[in-house]
């Protein structure tokens, strides 16, 4: 257990309470959410329709319509603070304006371009939505990185144009015999930073035979760039990436780079053929491998902390089955975090290593997957549980009464109108969030501090 | 109840001017529902079995088959006799008395009052200008079964029955939540006292803490009725829930059904086994083995010859029906991939129907071949690698359902 705390914080969200202003009154959508995500952590969060879920993923992304209003707290993603203009505006004052608050978002949205795609990127529900039906794939992926980091693109291609065949066969002579970090350390001395990726990737793959992958690296050498690839490269180191003709030569160059890396990310990710899959439209794919595309444009810049909204909600389980296998596979080979946002606790039970559980706007437990399945504290996380549908069950326990209206959310806990166990002080106080042992939080008057150590 | 033979739903998709294409949605199922059971029909989407739930009480027409209604179970199987035997004039003889699809005009309204739907989203089943008590009169009227005031005092104790309150009848569907609508749309289908009810996903558009709701309603209306119930769904917990026998269904064709414990539990098709090891469980940290399916459904207008499910399956072997595309791309594969050092010129041609392989030492691929057949199932179905190359393919066989012993079938020539 002690090891957790030695874990290092990727993202903080503090307190974060955010409404909606619309014409029919003020939705308190977040009333106070605290999480931590660590990094290497998959993170579920569930809760029924309504409960706030999707917005604290949206608001953690910043990306918030005009009529929101954060009225407090932080989201820390490396130290920097997401939305902190929206909550200097939001926290003072009665008086909100939404076209004032546009305006911060206009402003906001401009400082985070650097940050969303590249430190945290995002995976929607629906990937039919979430692509651009007028452009193939590769080009979607290509410009992700394109956008972040050109000079990554810039330090493959030119690299793969210096590399000579004797030095590449050096090069994998070091990776068989030495290992990965001694290949690293060659990789600079010889100045070669960008081959680095291209090799590993292909010396990673675990279904072809070595010989056929070294062939493959060898062949690395014979890929030169075209003149006019060259050009466009060229004009974009002399900055000229601005001027009409020239930035278009550059951005072809570039993004013909960027499908290379494309391919790459698509073998990894497990798609057969991906030459081609890479040429192809989104309607052409099917909703498994759209879904696969939306995470590889995702994870295309290593970003510190992925959020995934419901990324298998739209898909039969076989496939759903597929995702999930990846997402356990991705947790372990890319350093990256996850926050897995589901309504479906059985999904979260096979991906998550921790669980929160949100009601109205907050979250009320929060633990380790196996602890919040085999011994839940808080009263609508039991109920929650046994409304699952299994085999066994003869009648369903449901939970009574629906979602509160969050425009006026009751007072004290807001679960206390649903919950069988609710008790006078229930109604008028606001429980805080309790530890129970090291990982494990709650919500609830029932229980107290240390219950469980 | 009901029994559906050869059941099949071709819909025409835009094809070249000489030859129309079809998208083959139902292919060949036959299914019986017994009186009082909830059968429950699961598979993924456009496996065919929203298109079987409507072609069952005629909301399509069926391109071909038979569909007899409220036969008694000694007819049904003297049909299907029949149709083993291809005896016509029993068939004609029994078709005349009980078919669906011959019925006409106020006939087959009259039957309609036996039969009705719950259709999946209760946001768009359910008209936004009516009121409740239309929504839920319509049935009543349209098909002449109560009217007037009966059928407004009907309305009253059947929204009392799915536990609405008596003033929900003013209401209009807008001031619903889903679960409400989902029960309007339920007492709707029980306005004229159907025996056969099909669910057409009743629970997909709702809250987990609703759904349970609603499956306790069901349920609940089942034990007082005694309602024949199919429910179609892709939610395997809920049909484990609900069901009394389970029907599998994938890409169109029935691949297995019988009682719900056998099927469930101890599932025999190597589909039903993938799909229900695929289903999370509220275990987390569980040490089960899972199944995982490669590759997406085939495409329904050129589905996969032999057993629809042999490309996926990975207990698939010779007589499923590879096909020298498929064979040839695993070949590829191996010869450039997996064992690139043994082979590295090689290259594999098709011409024709037949494969042949070209600069390779045909004692190492034999060898090569046997090894990797547990793996790579589609190497089980070749026979023999000839000296000059030819790659010699197994016949195919068609699977049929095939009867197991604790009341089941399944449509795998494992089986046979």
């Amino acid at each position: 257990m002690s090891q957790v705390k030695t874990r290092e914080k990727v993202l903080e969200v503090q307190n974060l309470r955010l409404s909606f202003y619309t014409r029919r009154g003020v939705y308190k959508a977040l009333r106070g959410a605290t999480l931590n995500l660590y990094s290497g952590e998959v993170l579920g969060i569930a809760g029924e329709s309504g409960s706030g879920k999707s917005t604290l993923g949206l608001a953690i992304m910043g990306l918030l319509p005009r009529n929101a209003r954060v009225e407090d707290g932080t989201v820390l993603l490396d130290g920097m603070d997401m939305i902190r203009p929206l909550r200097d505006y939001g926290s003072q004052g009665s008086r909100f304006s939404v076209k004032k608050n546009e305006k911060i978002i206009k402003r906001l949205n401009k400082t985070l371009q650097t940050v969303r795609g590249k430190k945290i990127s995002m995976v929607f529900q629906e990937p039919l939505t979430a692509l651009n039906p007028v452009l193939p794939v590769g080009y979607q992926i290509a410009e992700a990185v394109y956008f972040h980091d050109p000079e990554r693109l810039i330090r493959r291609a030119l690299s793969r144009q210096k590399v000579t065949h004797e030095e590449l066969r050096e090069l994998l002579n070091v990776l068989k015999a030495q290992g990965e970090e001694r290949f690293l350390e060659e990789i600079e001395r010889k100045g070669l930073q960008g081959l680095d990726e291209q090799i590993l990737s292909i010396w990673r793959r675990r279904d072809i035979h070595e010989a056929r992958k070294e062939k493959m690296i060898l062949n690395l050498a014979n890929v030169k760039l075209s003149r006019m690839d060259l050009m466009g490269i060229s004009l974009y180191q002399r900055n000229m990436g601005k001027f009409p003709l020239a930035s278009r030569f550059a951005k072809n160059a570039l993004i013909r780079e960027g499908y290379r890396l494309a391919v790459e990310l698509l073998t990894f990710l497990g798609i057969p053929h991906p030459e081609k899959v890479v040429r192809l439209y989104p309607h052409e794919l099917s909703g498994g491998m759209r879904q696969r595309i939306v995470i590889a444009i995702a994870l295309a810049n290593n970003p510190k902390v992925v959020i995934m909204d419901e990324p298998t909600s739209a898909l039969d389980v076989t496939i759903q089955a597929q995702i999930l296998d990846l997402v356990k596979d991705l947790k372990s080979d890319f350093n990256t975090s996850f926050i897995f946002i589901s309504h479906d606790l059985s999904v979260l039970a096979e991906v998550s290593d921790r669980i929160g559980i949100m009601y109205a706007g907050q979250i009320v437990e929060i633990g380790s997957a196996k602890e919040i399945f085999q011994e839940p504290l808080h009263p609508y996380t039991k109920m929650l549980m046994e409304a699952i549908p299994t085999m066994d069950k003869t009648v369903l326990k449901t939970v009574p009464g629906s979602v509160p209206d969050m425009r006026n959310p009751p007072p004290g806990c807001a679960f206390s109108p649903r919950c069988p166990f609710a008790m006078e002080e229930c109604r008028t106080n606001e429980p805080r969030m309790v530890e129970v042992n090291d990982e494990h939080s709650v919500a609830c008057f029932l229980v107290r501090k240390g219950d469980k150590k | 109840m009901i029994g559906a033979f050869n059941l099949k739903k071709y819909f025409p998709v835009r094809g070249s001017a000489l030859k129309s294409l079809y998208v083959k949605a139902v292919d060949n199922v036959s299914i019986k529902v017994n009186r009082g059971e909830v059968l429950g029909i699961v598979g993924e989407s456009g496996s065919g079995k929203s298109t079987l739930g409507r072609l069952l009480i005629r909301l399509l027409e069926p391109t071909a088959g038979e569909i007899l209604f409220d036969a008694p179970e000694e007819e049904l199987k003297r049909y299907e006799d029949a149709l083993l035997t291809n005896d016509e004039k029993t068939m004609k003889e029994i078709s005349s008395r009980y078919s669906l699809l011959s019925k006409k005009g106020s006939e087959l309204r009259k039957l309609r009052t036996r039969m009705n739907m719950v259709f999946q989203d209760p946001y768009s089943s359910i008209d936004p200008r009516y009121r409740i008590l239309d929504v839920i009169m319509e049935p009543m009227i349209s098909t002449g079964y109560l009217k007037g005031e009966e059928a407004r005092r009907k309305v009253y104790d059947l929204l009392e029955e799915v536990g609405l309150p008596r003033n929900f009848a003013m209401r209009y569907p807008h001031e619903l939540s889903g679960g409400q609508r989902q029960r309007v749309a339920i007492a709707r289908a029980l306005a004229t006292d159907p025996d056969l009810l099909i669910l057409d996903e009743p629970t997909s558009a709702l809250d987990v803490s609703v759904q349970a709701q609603i499956l306790n309603l069901l349920n609940e209306l089942r034990r007082k009725k005694n309602i024949t119930m199919v429910l179609i769904t892709h939610n395997i917990a809920v049909v484990s829930y609900m069901a009394n026998r389970v029907a599998v269904m994938y890409s169109g064709r029935l691949m297995e059904i019988g009682d719900k414990e056998s099927v469930l539990n101890n599932p025999k098709h190597p589909y039903t086994m993938a799909l229900i090891s695929s289903v999370p469980r509220p275990e987390p940290g569980s040490t089960r083995k899972r199944i995982i399916l490669k590759g997406d459904p085939p495409n329904l207008i050129n589905p996969p010859r032999g057993c629809v499910f042999h490309p996926r399956c990975p207990m698939a072997f010779e007589k499923c029906g590879w096909s020298v595309d498929e064979i040839m791309e695993d070949m590829n594969y191996l010869l450039q991939g997996k064992y690139y050092n043994l082979f590295e010129k090689a290259s594999v041609i098709i011409e024709g129907t037949k494969m042949y392989v070209r600069n390779v030492n045909i004692e190492l691929l034999r060898k090569v071949i046997n090894e990797e057949k547990d793996k790579i199932r589609s190497l089980t179905s070749i026979v023999d690698v000839t000296e000059d190359g030819e790659v010699k393919i197994s016949e195919f066989e068609e699977p049929k359902l095939f009867k197991e012993n604790d009341n089941r079938e399944v449509a795998c020539l494992l089986f046979k």
